[in-house]
């Protein structure tokens, strides 16, 4: 049986958009049951993020996306009902496989393309590009069930203390950070988990 | 229109800003022209395996350049009121003993060190005078501190005074002067102009970085700035 990773993620989080490809790369490269967990953004649970550190986050993104290949800089902050509607979608992408497809389409609308994921028009270009079926989508922004799960993953994060994302725990080691992710290699290659 | 601003408009031009470095680079070639070294600072802090190991690496990234890394040690940092504060010293040994084995060094310990019990280097450091002894003591201090084999113990003064005598051929500054408590307030207001909320980091061209996570990134911002390696 396979070692389980967890995977933090918040969609209001650009630094968890540049873990993104990465981290479900992981499961690709290593035998590991890689859970993708989407979480409530800091903002919406009471946190304050101060300017000087949002003004560091967007320069400091550019520069790591620069660094990735990614594209970065045409953004639309999904902090409300953007960040509640995408989390729940990601859990219906999740139920159907399609966790890597949504969650890449998603975290590059928001923070490459400027698409307003509270919108049902760029919501939906979201979805369908993911290859999920907007009704369904529909139905999952709605569920309680669904955004009950959102919710434990949230309280699950504060449970093993920590604070930010993204963050990966693996044998209850985090890994705070997408800078951190070749750490993590480095432990899941010691552990022989690597598929190479 | 104002939810436009704040989440499209706004960010897309700190962005767009942040690319602009052209300011920068002729400061450099000026300071050059000069004949002047570049000056990177660091902010760091003693209480903190992360900071130590930026300041290793930076020193590594700075060789072979022109430019000399102003230390700027503090011990009062950080968000106000930063719920976070407790959790993110405790994973800063976490963090700092994966950084270690980047330079193939190991963590000698497992505890955080309280702030107050080095305040003495920080303020040492904060007036001493600024060149290669002074960032040897750090380095040296530094080693002991996180990567050297007297584990959890408490910090004791008297070994970092015969470090200090043996790198600045004097005796340490009084770190209960008044003038020492003031150099270290002047670095942390110093810090809090500068941009950085939290340490390590480092500034140079106008720009900072969190020394402790972006190595490489800083030796090329170094680059692009004409301070390259000869």
């Amino acid at each position: 049986m396979s070692e389980r990773v967890d995977w933090f993620y918040s969609f209001r989080s650009p630094y968890s958009y540049l873990s993104g490809a990465r981290g479900f790369d992981l499961a690709d490269d290593y035998d590991i049951d890689l859970r993708f967990r989407g979480v409530i953004p800091m903002m919406m649970r009471g946190e304050s993020v101060p300017i000087s550190k949002r003004i560091h986050t967007l320069r400091d993104v550019k520069c790591e996306a620069d660094r990735l290949g990614l594209p970065f800089g045409r953004t639309h902050d999904p902090l409300g009902e953007g960040a509640t509607r995408t989390l729940a979608v990601s859990e219906y992408a999740n139920d159907r496989g399609r966790a890597r497809e949504f969650v890449l389409s998603a975290s590059t609308g928001i923070w490459a393309e400027a698409l307003d994921p509270a919108t049902d028009r760029d919501m939906r270009v979201i979805c369908e590009r993911a290859g999920l079926d907007w009704e369904g989508c529909v139905a999952a922004m709605a569920d309680p069930a669904i955004a009950a799960r959102v919710e434990a993953n949230t309280q699950e994060l504060v449970d093993i203390g920590h604070w930010g994302v993204p963050v990966f725990t693996f044998r209850g080691e985090q890994f705070w950070g997408q800078d951190r992710i070749d750490d993590l290699k480095l432990v899941l290659d010691d552990a022989g988990l690597s598929r190479a | 229109m104002r939810e436009k601003l704040e989440k499209e408009i706004v960010p897309g031009l700190i962005v767009a800003v942040s690319t602009f470095t052209l300011p920068a680079r002729l400061a450099a070639a000026a300071t050059r022209a000069a004949g002047r070294r570049g000056r990177i600072e660091l902010f760091y802090a003693y209480d903190e395996p992360t900071s130590a190991y930026a300041l290793l690496e930076l020193a590594r990234t700075v060789q072979g350049r022109s430019v000399a890394i102003g230390l700027v040690p503090v011990v009062e940092r950080g968000i106000e009121g930063d719920s976070a504060a407790e959790r993110k010293r405790a994973y800063a040994l976490v963090d700092g003993r994966r950084l270690a084995r980047r330079l193939g060094l190991t963590m000698g310990r497992g505890e955080p060190i309280d702030p107050e019990s080095v305040r003495f280097l920080a303020a040492w450091t904060a007036l001493g005078p600024q060149g290669p002894a002074l960032q040897a003591f750090a380095e040296e201090a530094m080693k002991r501190l996180w990567f050297g084999g007297d584990g959890d113990g408490p910090v004791e003064r008297e070994p970092y005074a015969a470090l200090w005598r043996e790198r600045l051929g004097s005796e340490p500054p009084d770190e209960n002067s008044s003038g020492a408590q003031e150099a270290l307030r002047a670095n942390e207001r110093h810090m809090a102009r500068s941009g950085p909320y939290e340490t390590p980091a480092a500034k140079i061209g106008g720009r900072w970085d969190f020394a402790q996570d972006r190595p490489k990134r800083i030796g090329a911002w170094l680059d692009e700035l004409g301070w390259r390696a000869s």
